[in-house]
């Protein structure tokens, strides 16, 4: 079973999208911003990450810059930026820092969003079998 | 008898045609003499006239008398004699001394001409100068020391320019008896038409420059020009406070490149706008908490004679602090509304979808919580919308309030009972404070008190973590001490409340105070401004509002005549007031 981390201070969000991903037999821990997502990551070590930009304190991208640091400059972990703020040096920004992809909040239903979380988990493990046969 | 009469009348022939051919003679030689008069006379107005469009010409871009009196000089000669024509001008901290030899003279005859002319500039002036306070520059012939004529003709002119003595030319010789007065008068007349001249030409340059200068003096855009060498030509007061120099005189391009700190090269960009002859929009800077869009000119000449020419650039700093200032506002406000109305409305968009894809049973407990949700973010989105249909009546000036007679204290009670619930939440006490002597009714509009105490006491529980929330009212006589007034309230502020009032008027006085995380001196001065929502990093996770709340408090308070403030340590905690003058409902 997956564990998905969710980091959005956007209440209704989380938690719309939590029971659908709980429906979809996925495990789910959360966090409200930046520095709770970076302590539940320690601890719980997920599978994947919903990441939202704008949150008090850490915001989105503090989260990626300092997940890096802890993590000898890698992202260990799939994570797809969900957020309404689709600020284009945002995106790019994140994308440099190693996100699988940026989604705008309004213009994706929750199923659609579920669908590409399940759809990026299949080809990491694909990628990973597949370096695995390598060796 | 016939022979004598016959020669009689020969002789007397023969003179008659010798007196005619006399006269004849007589007459042309008359003619003569007057075409030569008349030739002269011609010659010299034609010289003068020629002077005169010479001058004209000239000044036409030159206002140096320096070179006015040199091109006077060097013509004088077509139509006087003389063996050295020389001029003294009057110079800051000196005289200048120049002479044209026309023929060679001692040193002696200098000597003594500069004796006559400061002689007579002193008298013109009632002023004494120095010898070693002359400069002299002598050109022409060479001096000859075996030459020992004296000075035998000489004659002065002053040079009056703006109906000021500026100096003396003179003309003098080594021949006595020249220079009589026909000719010194056309001479008069050529100085006198040329200085005229350049008055009226000084007087109109310098009625343009002061009304420039006053233009540039008071643009609050910082302004420089400087010449082809970046030797600076103008720069205004703002341009100078702008580099922190603002009582600084001598002001060089260096005072510029060191002080924008290689922010925008001055330099560079002169020489690059001088050399395609073109303006130029420079980049946006940031210099010491201000931000300036900076243009580039280059100055050419539109005078005929020099019609295009380079006389150098100008450079302007327009302050555009304020413009960018609106910008982050708008942007500010843009993202407020992204957060505050486009997440909760797709929140329940969300929701929705959700219920209408049956991954929500109805009767779950999931399925009530959302309900909730849906109900929280409907009524926080409605609140944003008043408060923006709010603030658009205030922008237009349109808050109308109704004073009835209202009970004070039981408003406040009211307001004090409906929070009760979320100071209890965040374990705040919150209580009620009010004047024993308080009248009864007061006039007043309920409901915009009403909204007013909502903002206030809303913002103190937001922002205080700790502590408690006082709600205070009384009233205000101008013989009494506020302080005193508040202490006999049985109260203590947290941070001190403002002595005096701008009204100046008995007033009721009610305020909201906190022991909350405070606002910083710099926030104060926005607090009630629009689309400002202070950042406080005490501020807790998620407590993000409109911001608008207390702009509509002044909309309403000032529609009431009154005024709204707030006094605040950083730390220690606020106190939000509105004052509104006392009006007592008449009696029935």
């Amino acid at each position: 079973m997956k564990k998905i981390l969710i980091i959005d201070d956007d209440r209704i969000f989380a938690k719309v999208l939590g029971e659908a991903l709980i429906q979809e037999k996925f495990t789910l821990v959360e966090a409200t911003n930046g520095v709770d997502g970076l302590t539940v990551f320690e601890k719980e070590r997920p599978d994947f990450v919903v990441l939202d930009m704008k949150m008090p304190g850490l915001d989105g991208i503090g989260f990626l810059k300092q997940l890096r640091e802890k993590n000898e400059n890698k992202i260990p972990t799939p994570i797809l930026i969900v957020s309404n703020f689709s600020d284009l040096t945002q995106v790019s920004e994140g994308v440099s820092l190693g996100i699988k992809g940026y989604i705008s909040k309004t213009e994706k239903t929750i199923e659609s969003i579920v669908e590409d979380i399940k759809r990026i988990l299949e080809t990491e493990e694909r990628l990973r079998q597949k370096t695995q046969l390598g060796k | 008898m016939a022979i004598g009469g016959n020669l009689l009348f020969i002789v007397i022939g023969v003179i008659a045609v010798l007196a005619i051919i006399g006269y004849l003679i007589w007459d042309r030689g008359r003619i003569k003499k007057i075409t030569a008069l008349h030739e002269t006379a011609l010659n010299r107005r034609m010289y003068e006239l020629a002077i005169l469009k010479e001058l004209g010409d000239r000044v036409g871009y030159s206002l140096d008398v320096h070179q006015i009196i040199d091109i006077i000089t060097g013509s004088l000669h077509q139509f006087i004699e003389y063996s050295v024509v020389s001029y003294m001008l009057l110079a800051p901290e000196k005289v200048i001394f120049k002479l044209h030899l026309e023929r060679s003279v001692s040193r002696a005859f200098i000597d003594d001409l500069r004796t006559r002319m400061l002689g007579s500039l002193s008298a013109l002036l009632d002023r004494e100068f120095k010898k070693d306070q002359v400069e002299e520059v002598i050109s022409g012939a060479i001096l000859v020391p075996e030459v020992d004529d004296p000075i035998r003709s000489f004659f002065n002119i002053p040079l009056v320019i703006g109906e000021k003595v500026v100096g003396v030319l003179t003309i003098s010789h080594t021949k006595a008896g020249l220079y009589k007065e026909e000719e010194m008068t056309i001479l008069y007349k050529i100085v006198g038409q040329a200085s005229q001249a350049v008055t009226r030409l000084q007087d109109v340059v310098k009625t343009e420059q002061e009304k420039l200068n006053a233009m540039v003096e008071s643009m609050a855009d910082g302004v420089v020009m400087t010449d082809t060498d970046y030797r600076i030509v103008v720069v205004n007061p703002a341009a100078k406070i702008m580099i922190g120099a603002p009582d600084k005189k001598e002001i060089s391009i260096f005072d510029f490149i060191d002080n924008l700190g290689g922010k925008f090269d001055i330099r560079g960009q002169l020489e690059e706008s001088v050399k395609l002859r073109k303006p130029h929009l420079a980049d946006r800077i940031l210099l010491n908490d201000k931000f300036f869009q900076i243009f580039v000119f280059p100055v050419l000449s539109k005078t005929k004679l020099r019609e295009g020419e380079v006389l150098g650039g100008v450079v302007i700093f327009h302050d555009i602090t304020h413009e960018i200032e609106l910008e982050k506002v708008r942007q500010e406000f843009t993202s407020m509304v992204v957060h505050e109305l486009r997440s909760p409305l797709d929140g329940i968009k969300k929701i929705a979808e959700a219920i209408l894809g049956k991954e929500v049973k109805r009767d779950s407990s999931s399925f009530e919580e959302y309900l909730q949700m849906i109900h929280q973010n409907s009524s926080n989105m409605l609140n944003l919308i008043n408060d923006i249909l709010d603030l658009a009546k205030l922008e237009a000036g349109k808050f109308e309030v109704h004073p009835v007679a209202t009970d004070i204290k039981e408003v406040i009670e009211k307001r004090v009972a409906f929070y009760k619930f979320l100071a209890d939440d965040k374990k705040l006490k919150l209580s009620a404070v009010v004047d024993k002597t308080l009248p009864l009714e007061i006039m007043v509009d309920p409901e915009a008190i009403k909204q007013s105490l909502d903002n206030f006491i809303s913002n103190a529980l937001k922002f205080t973590e700790k502590g408690e929330v006082t709600v205070a009212a009384f009233v205000h006589n101008l013989d009494k001490n506020i302080t005193e007034e508040i202490k006999s309230l049985g109260t203590n502020f947290p941070t001190a409340f403002p002595g005096t009032l701008k009204i100046k008027a008995p007033v009721l006085v009610i305020a909201v105070a906190d022991n909350g995380v405070g606002v910083s001196p710099e926030g104060l001065g926005q607090l009630f401004s629009k689309f400002k929502q202070l950042s406080s990093k005490a501020m807790p996770m998620g407590k993000r509002g409109s911001g608008l709340g207390l702009a509509i408090t002044k909309g309403l308070i000032e529609a009431h005549g009154g005024e709204v403030g707030a006094v605040s340590t950083s730390g220690v905690g606020s106190v939000f007031y509105f004052v509104i003058p006392l009006l007592l409902p008449t009696k029935s």
